[in-house]
This record gives structure tokens, C-alpha cells and sequence, in this order.
């Protein structure tokens, strides 16, 4: 059995980095990379979780895992499509740029 | 009495028929484009949620015989693989979605005459409600899962579908931002529940983890599980992208996300939170968001000026009243809700819908320049002005039964000041209602023209406004039906779990 402690570490400081980067960050493909590493963790963590049952390691985590790159990678695809249209409207990949629609 | 249907390549029927209808709608874009033919597309869509809308009719009839029905693919039993699993609430919002759906398809027909990649447009509609089936029908968190991201996808692309402009664009990346990082939420408390129990079968889950004793990673389940779903469903401190996103999708889709969108994040957080948590878990914090929800939605309501963002608000405040019936725990309490979320699919789905029209015929949004708009297309306006009374609650409507309902589940179940704070927020909502109305009936400014909408769009919002009428005078159809869905969710929740374990 692997210790799941390093493991869990990675996924807590992975998500804090991903959501960190979704706040601080103002370039558009960036933020995208942040959902992505959020996205990441929690595939590492099912991962990681599949080897604490003693004995085996469970193929039914990474059956999920495969099917949840794909759905995230895909998620990726719209939103880097949206980002050339934003980039045709408005010349800029500065998310701060983004607020004419208010309130 | 269970059915297990285990053999060969079986999905349940509405899910097969909008799945297989999508995929064939881009060949048939394709046969249009060359032949030349003129409204095979939109005869083909409407085709399609037509025998959505049947197969559910016929689906119902066999839940009704055994009450719940399992189904897996190539003998791949549950709980060890993914499967569907369909009981009454699952018909109950297969339902509303289907409707919903058939109604918007006929609308869309007149409303997007004039646009281009119509194809695409109709192919993602129909993908969003096969989504939003198979979100309704899942019988574990992964299937689930797949299909909240099915639905997620489609109705970004449709949020930023009119693209020539900005507004489309930087709603729908926000929302975009907003939505996947709540997918990722979802990821991980789906990796949590995984790590203590080792399945995500909803029958195992609920079985290992209904009424033990709060851990703080059960704790960490319940944030991220809110998180997750409450970015779709708009519940207050995450519902930024809503009134964004709503008035700049075109209308056919604003009617579809405020419809039943949002209500499918609701249900799928009902039915999460009532297999995994027992009532008294949930009941306080789920009853101080909705509070927040309701109060926040509303105030802001009254500044808008503009029709669709106005309505929108109006939404969020619609799923403050939903929570309230969650937040009670009890049948009654879940029957209200489910109840307000077909009543809320009608009145706000034609709502955006009749504002379409508006929107389509003048080509503005902006309430102070609609000054007088009943004069000149007043068949829209008088199921406008239904609408917005059944929103509002008034005597007569279904709104108003619905909300009854919901209000009187909060006092029934000890939470006495939600049903209180419910009741006001009922009136205060009416305030903005009112101003719509007035822009509605007052006199028209000089040289201000604009005609009566095409026959499909006018025949749609007239029907809506016939069946709100009309189920709030004899609400007693509906009534049983989700009476039926809340008894199979609260209280055949033993019948639910033994249709997999046996």
C-alpha cells in the first residue's frame, strides 16, 4: 500500500495553486490553465485513492479518471475558442478588460 | 417492485431518442444545405423533442407499473459499474425538460429565421436537453457527471452563440470560468466520496453514509458539493454569471437556461443531499442560503433597467423560494419544489420567451424606450402580463399555488421565520413586476412602431399563458404527479436503494 499523505499534500497545494492563479491572474489562457490544474487535482486524488484498498488497486478510479481529461480537456477547447473571439472584439486577453456588462 | 434491464446496449428511451436526434440533426443540416429544402432542420428538431416528449409519456407508464427501473449496459450490473436509474422524480423533470423543450423548438423556428450556423444551433439545443435527461435519470455521480458536462458544454457554446457582438462573447467566457471551476468542485468531492466509500453508486453511497456520525471530510463533501452545484443553479454568492449570461444568449435559450437549466442543478443537488445527508444535515445552511438568495435577487431586481436582466434576477430570487422547500426536509416540502420547478419552467420560460418577441420585433432591451409596447403587439403582452402576475404569486396563476405550497412546507417543518421571510420577498418581487406591467400599458412616445410577432412565436407564448391559467385553477394533474415524484425521492428512498442491491 502507498502512503496517501505526500499525496494529499499535493492535492491540497495543487488546488490552492489553481484557485490562486484563477484570482490573481488577468491573462485569459492562464486562467484556463488554473480550472485545468483544479481539474488535475482532483484526478490525482482519485488516483491516489485507488491504491489504499489492500491488496489491488482499483481500475474503477482510473476508468473515471480517463473519462474526466477528456470532459475537462474539451471544456479547455470552448473556453480557448472563446478567448480568440474575446481577443477579435476587444484586442486584448486581459480579463480585467471584460466588464462592460455590469450589475 | 423493480425492473432490472441489464442486456445489450439499453439506454433509457427519451435519452436514446435526443442523443441519436442530435447527432442525426448535423447529417440532416448537411441534406438541407445541399438539397436546398427549407425548414427540414426545424422540422427535424421538432421532430425529435416531439418524441422526446412521447417516449417520457411512455416511460411513465412503466414506472408507474414497477416503481423503479434499473438499467445497465452489457450485463455490467450495478453497483460495481455505471448505470441509469429511473424513478418517478426522474419522469417528473424528463418531463418538464421535454415540454420545455418542444415548446422552445417551435418558437426558435421564427426567432432565428434570419441567422446563419443553424445547424449547429439546433443540434446543440437538442444535445443540452439530452443532457439534462440523462443528469435526471443517472443512478451514480459519474454518470452524472458526464452528462452535467454534456449539458455544460452545449450551453456555453449556446450562451456565446451570436458572436458578431461582445456581449455574447464575454458572458459566455465568465460563465465559462465559473461553470468549470464548479466542475472541478464536483470532481473532488466526487474523489472524496470515492475515498470513503469506494464506489459511486448512489444505493452504496447512500447505504454507507446516511446518518453516521459528521467527519470533517464529510463536511468537506457537503462545501464542495454546494459549490459544484450551486454555480449552476445560481444560489447567491455564486450566481454572477446568471445575469450575465441569461439576456445575452438568444431568447429561445434564455427561456431553456432560466427554465430548467438551473432547476437541473437543483435537482441534482436534491437528490445528492437526500441520499447522502439526512434532512437535519442540510436543513440550516441550506435555509440560510436561500434566505441570501431570495433577499439579494429581489433588492437587485428593482434597479434593472433592462427586460431580460430583470428577469433574470427574478430567476435567482425563483430559486430562493425552491431552496425553501428543500431547506423544510419533508415530502411536502420537496413535492413544493419540484411542483415551482415545472410552474417556474412555464412562467419563466415564457417570460424570456414573450421578451423575445419584444426584443425581436423593436430590437431593444431597454424598459424606458418599450414605453407602450401593449398597444402594438398585444397578444404577446397579455401572456407577458400572465407571466409576470404567476411570478409574482397572485391568486389565479400556478404560481401561486406552487409558492403556497412551498411557504406552507417551511411552517409545517419548525422553520416558521423562512416562511415569513418567504411571503415578504413574495411581495417585495411584485414591486418590479408592477414596473414591467406599467411600461406594458402606458401610451407610446411619438413615431414608436413596431408590429404584432410571426405566427409560431405568438401561438407558443399564448399556449404558455392558457396552461398557467389553467393549472392554477384546477392544479390538481400536476399536483398528483409531483406528489408521486417527492414520495419516490423522501419516502421510497429504501425502495431506491434496494433496486440495486436487491
Amino acid at each position: 500500500m502507498i502512503p496517501l499523505i505526500p499525496f494529499l499534500v499535493s492535492v491540497v497545494l495543487m488546488f490552492v495553486i489553481g484557485l490562486a492563479g484563477l484570482i490573481v491572474k488577468r491573462d485569459m489562457v492562464r486562467l484556463l490553465m488554473g480550472v485545468e490544474i483544479l481539474f488535475n487535482a482532483a484526478n490525482l486524488f482519485f488516483i491516489s485513492l485507488s491504491t489504499q484498498s489492500a491488496g489491488y488497486i482499483d481500475p474503477f478510479a482510473h476508468s473515471i479518471v480517463m473519462m474526466a481529461i477528456v470532459l475537462d480537456g474539451t471544456v479547455i477547447a470552448v473556453g480557448l475558442a472563446m478567448v480568440m473571439n474575446v481577443y477579435k472584439h476587444y484586442g486584448t486577453i486581459d480579463i480585467r478588460k471584460l466588464r462592460r456588462l455590469k450589475w | 417492485m423493480v425492473e432490472l434491464v441489464s442486456s445489450g446496449l439499453n439506454l433509457p428511451l427519451p435519452l436514446a431518442v435526443l442523443l441519436l436526434g442530435g447527432l442525426l440533426s448535423l447529417g440532416v443540416g448537411k441534406l438541407a444545405e445541399w438539397m436546398n429544402i427549407r425548414r427540414l432542420r426545424e422540422a427535424w428538431i421538432v421532430l425529435v423533442s416531439a418524441a422526446g416528449l412521447f417516449s417520457v409519456w411512455m416511460l411513465y407508464q412503466r414506472v408507474q407499473a414497477v416503481s423503479v427501473i434499473v438499467m445497465a449496459l452489457w450485463e455490467q450490473n450495478p453497483p460495481l459499474a455505471g448505470c441509469f436509474e429511473i424513478d418517478m422524480l426522474s419522469v417528473f423533470m424528463a418531463g418538464s425538460i421535454s415540454f420545455i423543450g418542444l415548446l422552445v423548438a417551435v418558437y426558435s423556428i421564427s426567432y432565428m429565421e434570419n441567422e446563419d450556423r443553424l445547424t449547429e444551433f439546433y443540434t446543440l439545443i437538442t444535445f443540452m436537453m439530452a443532457g439534462m435527461t440523462g443528469i435526471v435519470m443517472a443512478g451514480d455521480l459519474f454518470t452524472l457527471f458526464i452528462f452535467w458536462e454534456l449539458m455544460s458544454l452545449s450551453s456555453y457554446v449556446l450562451v456565446a452563440f451570436l458572436k458578431r457582438t461582445w456581449g455574447p462573447i464575454e458572458a459566455g467566457f465568465k460563465y465559462l470560468l465559473m461553470s468549470a471551476t464548479a466542475g472541478a468542485f464536483l470532481l473532488l468531492s466526487m474523489s472524496v466520496l470515492y475515498g470513503m466509500t469506494g464506489t459511486l453508486n448512489f444505493a452504496v453511497l447512500s447505504v454507507n453514509l446516511r446518518g453516521v456520525e459528521i467527519t470533517p471530510w464529510l463536511i468537506a463533501v457537503f462545501c464542495t458539493l454546494i459549490v459544484g452545484f450551486g454555480v449552476k443553479s445560481a444560489i447567491v454568492p455564486l450566481h454572477t454569471w446568471l445575469p450575465d449570461a441569461h439576456p445575452e444568449a438568444p431568447s429561445p435559450i434564455s427561456a431553456l437556461l432560466s427554465g430548467i437549466v438551473i432547476e437541473t442543478g437543483l435537482y441534482a443537488m436534491t437528490r445528492v443531499f437526500f441520499l447522502v445527508f439526512e434532512p437535519g444535515v442540510f436543513k440550516l445552511p441550506i435555509a440560510f442560503l436561500s434566505v441570501l438568495t431570495m433577499t439579494l435577487a429581489n433588492v437587485t431586481a428593482l434597479l434593472q433597467s433592462d427586460i431580460k436582466r430583470l428577469l433574470a434576477y427574478s430567476s435567482i430570487a425563483q430559486i430562493g423560494y425552491m431552496l425553501v422547500g428543500l431547506a423544510s426536509g419533508t415530502a411536502y416540502g420537496v413535492m413544493g419544489l419540484f411542483l415551482h420547478v415545472f410552474n417556474h419552467s412555464m412562467m419563466k420560460g415564457m417570460a424570456f420567451l414573450a421578451s423575445g418577441s419584444i426584443v425581436h420585433e423593436t430590437g431593444t432591451r431597454d424598459l424606458g424606450r418599450l414605453r407602450g409596447i401593449g398597444k402594438m403587439m398585444p397578444i404577446t403582452s397579455i401572456s407577458l402580463f400572465i407571466a409576470l402576475l404567476g411570478l409574482g404569486g397572485v391568486p389565479g396563476t400556478n404560481g401561486f399555488i406552487s409558492k403556497y405550497h412551498l411557504f406552507s412546507a417551511a411552517f409545517g417543518s419548525g422553520l416558521g421565520w423562512l416562511g415569513i421571510i418567504g411571503v415578504l420577498n413574495s411581495a417585495l418581487s411584485m414591486a418590479y413586476y408592477i414596473r414591467v406591467m406599467q411600461v406594458l400599458m402606458g401610451s407610446p412616445e411619438e413615431g414608436f412602431k413596431a408590429h404584432e410577432a410571426p405566427i409560431p412565436m405568438v401561438t407558443v407564448t399564448l399556449m404558455m399563458a392558457v396552461i398557467i391559467v389553467f393549472l392554477g385553477v384546477w392544479p390538481a394533474p400536476i399536483l398528483n404527479f409531483a406528489t408521486q415524484a417527492s414520495k419516490a425521492l423522501v419516502d421510497g428512498l429504501l425502495t431506491y436503494i434496494g433496486a440495486v442491491l436487491g
